[in-house]
């Protein structure tokens, strides 16, 4: 029988990009409430993990399983992923020209609203609601999707994004990277507000920095293709001090015993 | 597509007598146009306004039939019922069996708007019609311009008197019937006046015509403004030539837009040519393609006078197995420095089988300007659509937020009233209605 607070699930994931294989078996159980980290150098298959994960059509699973709240999730589209409650911050947003924020955002709300009415009813007042949170200033509404923003804008506009979709399952890819102290504490405080009991949060970062304001239950190390090392916060603690290559040497020296 | 195989050898006809109640100079402008249309060579394929298209998509099956339906037996047309919808001050139908619909505000009426069939306005001496007619599109343009002036069987004369604002538009609709339709609309606005004019080539429920050549000429008074949008809704099975010219006198500014979304082979001709000192014209165009359909246009921005100013923006959508050509052309003359022109032409391709080429020319013989210019051809970007499914939007959602997402920003820069008839036009297409 399913867990149902077991969220998310993955088994032995491997992922290939352009036929070379980049996620090479990793696994992990995420629980309702809980936040977890991913940690990695670059090119350690992370945000491979996360695009083939939310369904991007150049990123393929090629085996292992994954399950978001008890269902197939390599069964579905992309589409369907996010309805199903997934959702990816992504580490480049990509502009929509022609497209405003709140059409954009009226839409995506709408495919989920389940015919509920009050959802699109209260739309305005939520959107308002959210952009105060993020500090963003409400002629973003009728601006074009990410067209001129900057990278500091994007990010808000991705966690504003997960803040109007509420998913159970969010995935925030480097959504720390370029982002200034400032800039960093008013993202944190969206996605520490977002953060509940009923949904999980999934961080992909490279630094540590963003851990001092939203606190993982659980760290995992991800280097090659794989998960190499899973712990507590401390586990972020002791790389941002030793930095990978630590960590580096310890993996090569194990797989040579 | 039905292909046209007619070659020239078409016996020559003379031209026929003048009838009661034509004007001795529209017959003589007719019968001199009839030598033209007959005696020039087909285009030549190597022209580049013919590199993309087959002349003979628009050689009219008999001309000898279409000369006896040119002008009305007797003075005066059928009249179609013409009511007007509130929002408009003038709305006039045309169709190629001369019957013709008008109705003008009372308030624009005595005001002096004049809006009527080109026929009788030509055979009106209070209005100034031989001194225009043919002066921007005539018998130097080609050969089916001057086949439009000879045989022309519809169309409409509209007339603004200085000093007249006419705040709603003016909706001009050609109704294609089962035979060829040859339009022909002349537009006169004096100075200090601002007008603006829908004309609409087919409609909603087009019926199928076996081929249309329209011509539009007009011109601005000084310090007039002119917004005119013209729309090409042809059925699908008709092929199409619009060729439409406007001269902006010193300090007016002219919006035209044009709207491609019907008929088989739809090639466009639109131009504006910069005549006075401060005048500003301001060109868009939307072309959305499916099908099999086949579009060519082409714009002009002609720079005679200095001190003016041009900006170009034409966006083209293709999908199913259609394809575009756009060339749009700034020419600045020698002595018109200070010239400003802008030019950009988007084509966004939806799915593989469709083609799209886009030719940007600039003839500038002065140094004293600055024009620039840039375009793209390019599929839709699959990035795009995924990040739109990544939020729960299915394919079908996400596509068509890209694709109205492309066309938006040229529909803003349209007048507020105009910009819904345009979003409608391009849902339409997308949804394949």
């Amino acid at each position: 029988m399913h867990d149902s607070d077991l969220l998310f699930s993955m088994r032995d994931v491997h992922v290939e990009v352009e036929g070379k294989e980049v996620v090479k078996g990793v696994s992990l159980d995420i629980r309702r409430g809980e936040k977890h980290a991913i940690m990695g150098p670059n090119g350690s298959g992370k945000s491979s993990l996360a695009n083939a994960l939310a369904g991007h059509p150049a990123y393929s699973i090629t085996s292992g399983t994954a399950l978001i709240a008890g269902r197939d999730l390599l069964q579905m589209d992309a589409t369907e992923r996010s309805l199903a409650g997934l959702f990816l911050a992504f580490q480049y947003p990509l502009a929509i020209p022609g497209v405003t924020v709140a059409n954009f955002l009226r839409a995506a709300v709408k495919a989920r609203s389940n015919g509920d009415e009050s959802v699109i009813k209260d739309f305005r007042k939520t959107i308002k609601a959210n952009f105060k949170l993020l500090e963003i200033d409400d002629s973003f509404a009728t601006r074009y999707l990410n067209e001129g923003f900057s990278g500091g804008e994007k990010k808000r506009l991705e966690i504003l994004q997960m803040l109007m979709l509420k998913p159970l399952v969010a995935i925030l890819d480097e959504t720390d990277s370029g982002l200034d102290i400032d800039a960093l504490k008013v993202v944190s405080k969206g996605i520490n507000y977002s953060a509940s009991s009923d949904n999980s949060i999934l961080l992909v970062t490279h630094y540590q920095r963003i851990l001092d304001y939203v606190r993982p239950n659980y760290v995992h190390v991800m280097m090659d293709g794989r998960f190499v090392r899973s712990g507590g916060p401390e586990l972020a603690l002791q790389l941002e001090s030793e930095g990978y290559d630590r960590i580096r040497e310890e993996t090569a020296a194990k797989v040579e015993v | 597509m039905v292909m046209n195989t007619l070659t020239l050898t078409n016996r020559k006809h003379g031209f026929r007598a003048i009838r009661q109640g034509e004007p001795e100079w529209s017959h003589e402008q007719r019968r001199r146009a009839w030598e033209s249309y007959h005696d020039a060579p087909n285009p030549d394929r190597i022209t580049h306004l013919w590199r993309y298209t087959k002349p003979e998509h628009f050689l009219i099956s008999n001309p000898g039939e279409a000369m006896l339906r040119d002008v009305p037996s007797r003075t005066g047309s059928t009249g179609i019922d013409t009511t007007l919808s509130s929002g408009y001050s003038a709305h006039g139908i045309s169709r190629a069996d001369l019957s013709v619909g008008i109705a003008v505000a009372d308030e624009y009426s005595r005001a002096g708007l004049y809006v009527s069939d080109l026929h009788s306005a030509a055979a009106d001496h209070r209005y100034p019609v031989q001194e225009h007619l043919g002066k921007l599109v005539g018998e130097p343009f080609g050969k089916f311009e001057s086949a439009n002036l000879a045989l022309w069987n519809a169309g409409f004369f509209v007339f603004v008197p200085d000093n007249t604002v006419v705040r709603e538009p003016i909706y001009l609709s050609h109704q294609p019937l089962d035979e060829v339709l040859l339009s022909r609309s002349l537009v006169v606005i004096g100075r200090n006046s601002e007008v603006t004019i829908i004309d609409d080539y087919g409609s909603d429920v087009a019926r199928p015509c076996p081929l249309a050549n329209s011509v539009m000429e007009i011109f601005t008074g000084d310090s007039s403004r002119l917004r005119y949008i013209s729309l090409s809704r042809f059925n699908e099975t008709t092929p199409s030539i619009f060729t439409q010219r406007i001269r902006a006198d010193r300090n007016s500014h002219v919006l035209s837009v044009f709207g491609s979304f019907g008929g088989s082979v739809t090639k466009v001709n639109a131009g504006a040519v910069l005549a006075g000192p401060g005048a500003e014209s301001l060109m868009y165009g939307l072309a959305f393609g499916d099908g099999r359909q086949h579009l060519d246009h082409h714009t002009l921005h002609h720079h005679v006078s200095g001190e003016t100013h041009s900006d170009l923006h034409v966006k083209v959508v293709l999908k199913d197995n259609s394809d575009s050509a756009y060339t749009g052309l700034i020419r600045i003359e020698e002595k018109a420095d200070n010239s400003q022109a802008y030019q950009e032409n988007r084509n966004l391709l939806l799915n593989e089988g469709t083609r799209a080429e886009s030719v940007p020319e600039l003839e500038i013989l002065t140094d004293q300007v600055s024009c620039t210019h840039g375009a793209t051809v390019g599929p839709i970007d699959p990035e795009m659509v995924f990040y739109l499914k990544s939020r729960g939007y299915s394919n079908d959602e996400a596509t068509r937020t890209v694709v109205t997402g492309f066309v938006e920003p040229t529909i803003r820069l349209l007048p507020d009233d105009l910009q819904d008839m345009f979003r409608g036009l391009v849902r339409r297409k997308l949804e394949g209605k």
